[in-house]
């Protein structure tokens, strides 16, 4: 089906928040040599064991946005340590003009190196992993000219090839599947969770080729994974393209002057941060309590933000916040405590949601003390939670993740919360939404709470990911196993509404898509460069089978480490880190200046790994398209590239930047002065409307009523759903006599989804894994005091977490860090198969989320907030029962040795 | 002198500085001042942590442990061939000297000395010594977002070193690395209305100490108190409220509590 993005929109595919191409110059003259002349001497003082240091972003945003920027020590083609950026190294500080935010009688400071999260540290490890891929291989019973033996995915070993075998074969199997289904029948999945890189793009360098090869292979379109309910929610009330996320602008400088209480709602700031934002929220949150703003949690879990910084937590039950959030609407209507002139003003369709909270619609009202019970707060302790919002300004901060927000029906919380704060004032001094990562996407000032910075460089024009041409097959990554699973023909289709991807328009949710697109057959090839979907997405056992299915002919896995969905490929391409090339990069947010660097090769690269680009580019020269690909330039070339295109204010040669490796734009002037969160809208409904039809908040969803209007699981209202047709998750249905715990699963505290779960030293955090008596480090399990007694479970236990999908095993970890009926574990644990598609030691737990979708037309993933029981089990009892995958060779500093999955030469 | 002041009121717990300190000393020999740590197993410096109370008043406390570089130290004692003492205050085992010296590992009362099996040396945190030589902050400091760990001449640090009340220190070593804003133990609770149904701010909590210290806290918009940074001991508290009848609890504190919620009736 073709592309149904609506015109005027940005382009959205395109993660730097502009048309990428219209930037990309001519090829610039005269320059190459000096540069050619300069890394020559370069690389001739490595090879004598000089010392030099080099840049390097660790951020692990996937996409081409960096952050985190480090500077890297290396001797004798070695990683000695990674160390924080210092900003004035290069740059006096009068030309960077650091911030100070003022308030309360304190003073909050721009931080003058990057403010490394804990990985960066450890990451070398990840570099020198065991578990590296480091040459082409093939499974060895798959064979291209004879049986493909597809049941033995996940089963059978890995032989070595060359590059040249590897490249012909996945060039020869591309067109053979061309030429016998259509280009359609080829998925490619290039969609993110891996390194930031830019030239040499982690991600969707496939999709590159496959432009070039024709407009109609099949696209995986990745959902708004990490903030669900914002987009199928909250975007039909009030728009806020393109993530259907709130206003943000400068709300650091106002928080700190006006708000009096912070809510943390389903919000971890130190953990979801790392990866996008580094750590000062952080910092920025001791200096709200040093200046008294009240930090309150909402959330199951203790998590790591609440654990050092809430004054108060109230441990809601996961993907019960609607019912929590109605009974505080109940109280501030019931006792008149909202602001009605800014309601009347500022939304539509206030009088629906009286009607259902008053219980006119149903015969219940939803009082505090209907809530109770479903939410598990004390009746007495909601009524103090709306006392206190209504008396004092609050605002609410979110890092996306957890069960808050990729719960089933997740869309219900996140609108419930726009009609909160729509009653309490939306955007007035205090009273506004933030979320302590992802600052400036797509180079937005709306979408950045600390003070901006005076240009906002991008050097996009070298990415080479993720190439959006508006190819016309796609399929919802949700909904990718049923697709593949499920007897499809273009005349029987399987049918989904959105194109899905994260940033795409509010109108897009109503159009319908279809897999296969018309005239088109179903999938037959999949080449993924993002091999975590068992482990990241909905229902992965479901994904295990469908990639066993015969009808998959052909599964191409390119990623530097042996992990996940690489155990179910046919061919593995070795691809390297970000140290073993060179690249240019922007920082975007995390930094509290503009930032560009160079990142020089630091090592060369390990055994026979390329990145991305060079692995995709071996397979483009066996198809004849090379040249094409590589749009005629060295690497080096793009770094110039990449460089020329960024908007720097002062002049700047290239030269001079590759000498100092980084340039900095400083703080805007008069930063102070942009508009605060919802500030303008606040102010001004007519003249600063909304996205959304009307312009106001629409409380009634006019879009969901006239495209929906029968929908019972997402009403034009908010409504508190449960369960429903489609999903039996909660404890009030009866699936929960058999599966009585609600597990949350967020973004994991010490990987970055299911990244880096083989670096020894953070395995040996306590909270990291629980090694188990036989010696394995399983993936935590938390568990209340109180529900473990009678389970006989101890810290330290082998758990069985298990449902109808499956079963995963964790560490017990008896804490009062997790409220009682509800148990925790954390997603993206390493694959580590006991029964494929059935049950997993490494305790991916994803793989027994439902594979059902958030609701029936909103197609995002539930993946934490699900039903499951947990019981003891005996380990040394399980391993004689299953002998293969308790036997695997293991290193408990690493985890499963890459030799079981490769048979030696 | 240089010393290590640790504010544990900015730890967040994010373990940057033991992973820093792994960063720097696994795999890199910094002779004459360390041969490397292996790879697993040693923690130069090592982050501890500790859930204090119950649902739903629970906090954590984080504090990195490491080498004190004792102005007396217990291990220049046990050897003082291999141990020794820079003109900088940085208290270093040296790795040549100390070879086969098992003996040193228990000499240090903190238990910050580790025996390394494969050089069969015994070794500990140095101030990353060689950082410093070069003018730079040792890593695990350079790595904390916070502030929380710092390092300096004695002077520049002086008012935080007037701070350390010496809550993890041992009798007789000295150290020069001062911890301040210990979290200590906490008693927190709940008061409310039952008939009403509702919390009751403003309540007067009045806690007794061991010592006979006498210290008092109103409860917050949510019916709240707390008591931070106690001593382990016995407690006397009492709640009063306007219009309702007063309770009287005695604690034997000796881990963080919760105490719970408490009704109160109508006088």
């Amino acid at each position: 089906m073709a592309d149904k993005r609506s015109e005027g929109q940005p382009d959205v595919m395109d993660p730097f928040g502009i048309d990428v191409d219209s930037k990309r110059p001519k090829r610039p003259e005269g320059r190459g040599e000096a540069r050619r002349e300069a890394r020559e001497g370069e690389a001739a003082a490595a090879q004598e064991g000089g010392r030099r240091t080099v840049y390097k972003s660790t951020g692990l945003n996937s996409f081409g946005i960096g952050a985190n920027v480090a500077e890297v020590d290396v001797e004798d083609d070695r990683i000695v340590r990674v160390r924080p950026m210092q900003y004035d190294k290069e740059y006096p500080l009068e030309q960077l003009r650091p911030w100070t935010i003022k308030a309360r009688g304190g003073e909050f400071h721009a931080n003058l190196k990057t403010l490394l999260p804990p990985y960066a540290y450890a990451y070398k490890n990840r570099v020198y992993s065991k578990n590296r891929i480091l040459y082409p291989y093939k499974r060895v019973d798959w064979d291209p000219k004879g049986e493909r033996n597809p049941q033995n995915r996940g089963k059978s070993k890995y032989e070595r090839i060359s590059w040249d075998e590897a490249a012909t074969l996945i060039a020869d199997e591309i067109t053979r599947v061309r030429d016998t289904y259509g280009l359609p029948s080829i998925l490619i999945q290039g969609d993110g969770h891996g390194e930031t890189k830019v030239i040499h793009a982690s991600h969707g360098c496939n999709t590159r080729l496959m432009n070039l090869l024709g407009d109609d292979w099949t696209y995986q379109a990745r959902q708004p994974d990490s903030w669900e309910g914002w987009y199928w929610g909250a975007k039909h009330m009030w728009g806020q393209e393109p993530l259907g996320q709130f206003d943000m602008g400068n709300l650091l400088l106002d928080i700190a002057e006006n708000t009096d209480m912070l809510l943390f709602w389903g919000c971890d700031m130190e953990t979801t941060t790392w990866g996008w934002q580094g750590q000062l929220p952080s910092r920025y949150c001791f200096w709200l309590t040093e200046i008294g703003v009240q930090q309150v949690y909402v959330c199951p879990d203790l998590n790591y933000g609440a654990a050092v910084h809430s004054d108060k937590w109230i441990p809601v039950l996961p993907n019960t916040d609607a019912a929590l959030q109605c009974a505080i609407a109940y109280v501030w209507m019931t006792e008149n405590l909202y602001d009605k002139e800014y309601v009347d003003a500022h939304s539509i369709g206030f009088d629906w949601l009286e009607y259902y909270i008053l219980g006119k619609e149903d015969g219940q009202p939803k009082t505090p003390e209907w809530a109770a019970p479903i939410c598990g707060v004390p009746s007495r302790q909601i009524k103090a939670l709306a006392h206190q919002w209504a008396k004092r300004r609050t605002s609410i901060a979110h890092g996306n993740g957890g069960s808050y927000i990729r719960s089933a029906y997740s869309h219900e919380p996140a609108r419930f919360e726009v009609c909160l704060m729509t009653m309490m004032g939306l955007g007035k001094p205090g009273r506004n939404i933030i979320k302590f990562i992802e600052w400036y996407m797509y180079g937005l000032a709306s979408q950045q709470p600390a003070p901006c910075y005076s240009s906002n460089m991008i050097v996009g024009a070298a990415y080479h990911g993720w190439d959006f041409k508006g190819t016309k097959s796609s399929i919802t990554k949700t909904l990718v196993p049923e697709a593949i699973l499920g007897d499809y023909t273009w005349e029987n289709p399987l049918t989904w509404e959105g194109y899905t991807v994260c940033s795409w328009p509010r109108e897009n949710q109503f159009d319908t898509y279809q897999h296969p697109i018309i005239g088109a057959q179903g999938i037959h090839m999949i080449w993924t460069d993002t091999p975590c979907w068992t482990t990241c997405w909905n229902g992965g056992n479901s994904m295990i089978e469908a990639l066993r299915s015969p009808k998959l002919e052909c599964v191409v896995a390119q990623q530097p480490w042996m992990e996940n969905d690489c155990l179910f490929a046919d061919i593995l391409l070795p691809i390297n880190t970000k140290f073993e090339e060179e690249d240019i990069g922007q920082d975007n947010g995390a930094a509290p200046f503009g930032l560009i660097y160079h990142e020089a090769q630091a090592i060369k690269p390990l055994g026979e790994s390329l990145s991305d680009y060079e692995a995709v580019g071996e397979v483009a020269k066996k198809l004849g398209v090379y040249d094409e690909y590589i749009g005629g330039k060295s690497v080096e070339e793009w770094v110039e590239v990449g460089f020329d295109c960024a908007d720097k204010p002062d002049p700047i040669t290239f030269d001079e930047f590759m000498e100092k490796g980084y340039y900095i734009t400083p703080t805007m002037e008069n930063w102070e002065d942009l508009p605060r969160g919802f500030g303008p809208f606040c102010e001004d409904p007519e003249a600063n409307p909304l996205q959304s039809p009307s312009g106001k908040i629409e409380i009634y969803a006019t879009g969901l009523a006239e495209h929906f209007p029968d929908d019972d699981e997402r009403p034009p209202v908010p409504h508190f759903i449960p369960f429903g047709k489609r999903h039996q998750e909660s404890l009030l249905c009866d699936r929960a006599k058999e599966f009585p715990f609600l597990i949350v699963s967020n973004h994991p505290r010490w990987r970055l989804h299911a990244n880096m779960d083989d670096i020894p030293w953070i395995r040996e955090i306590p909270t990291c894994k629980v090694k188990g008596p036989d010696g394995y480090m399983y993936e935590p399990l938390w568990i209340n005091p109180k529900d473990a007694k009678p389970l006989g479970i101890e810290s330290g236990d082998v758990v069985k977490i298990f449902n109808d999908r499956g079963w995963v095993l964790g560490g017990a970890w008896v804490t009062e860090r997790i409220r009682p009926g509800v148990v925790y574990q954390d997603h993206g644990a390493r694959l580590d198969p006991i029964e494929a598609g059935v049950s997993d030691r490494g305790g991916a737990n994803n793989l027994i989320a439902p594979a059902k979708t958030t609701s029936q037309h909103a197609a995002g993933e539930v993946t934490s907030g699900f039903l499951v029981n947990v019981e003891k089990v005996d380990v040394f009892e399980l391993a004689k029962q299953y002998p293969e995958a308790f036997n695997r060779p293991y290193d408990p500093a690493e985890g499963v040795d890459i030799s079981s999955w490769i048979q030696e030469a | 002198m240089k010393t290590f002041v640790i504010n544990l009121e900015k730890c967040n717990g994010c373990y940057a500085c033991q992973l820093a300190c792994k960063d720097e000393t696994v795999g890199n020999q910094w002779l004459p001042y360390s041969e490397p740590q292996p790879k697993t197993g040693h923690f130069w410096l090592k982050m501890t942590e500790k859930v204090h109370g119950q649902v739903p008043k629970v906090r954590v406390e984080y504090r990195p442990e490491m080498c004190r570089h004792c102005e007396e130290a217990p291990c220049m004692e046990a050897a003082p061939e291999a141990v020794y003492c820079r003109p900088d205050g940085l208290v270093i085992v040296d790795p040549e000297k100390a070879r086969g010296q098992r003996q040193l590992v228990d000499a240090c009362p903190y238990g910050a000395i580790w025996w390394n099996d494969e050089l069969e040396v015994p070794q500990k945190c140095t101030g990353c010594a060689h950082l410093v030589d070069e003018g730079k902050l040792p890593h695990c400091v350079d790595a904390c977002p916070t502030d929380a760990l710092l390092f300096g001449e004695e002077e520049e640090l002086a008012a935080m070193v007037a701070q350390d009340q010496g809550a993890f220190a041992i009798d007789g070593t000295k150290p020069r690395v001062h911890y301040v804003n210990p979290f200590g133990l906490f008693i927190s609770g709940e008061v409310w209305d039952p008939e009403a149904d509702l919390i009751i701010e403003g309540a007067t909590v009045t806690l007794e100490g061991p010592d006979g210290a006498v210290q008092t806290a109103a409860t917050d918009g949510f019916g709240d108190f707390w008591f931070r940074h106690l001593d382990e001991g016995t407690y006397r508290m009492s709640i009063e409220a306007d219009g309702f009848q007063g309770v009287q609890k005695t604690i034997e504190l000796t881990e963080s509590v919760n105490i719970g919620d408490f009704p109160l009736q109508k006088a």
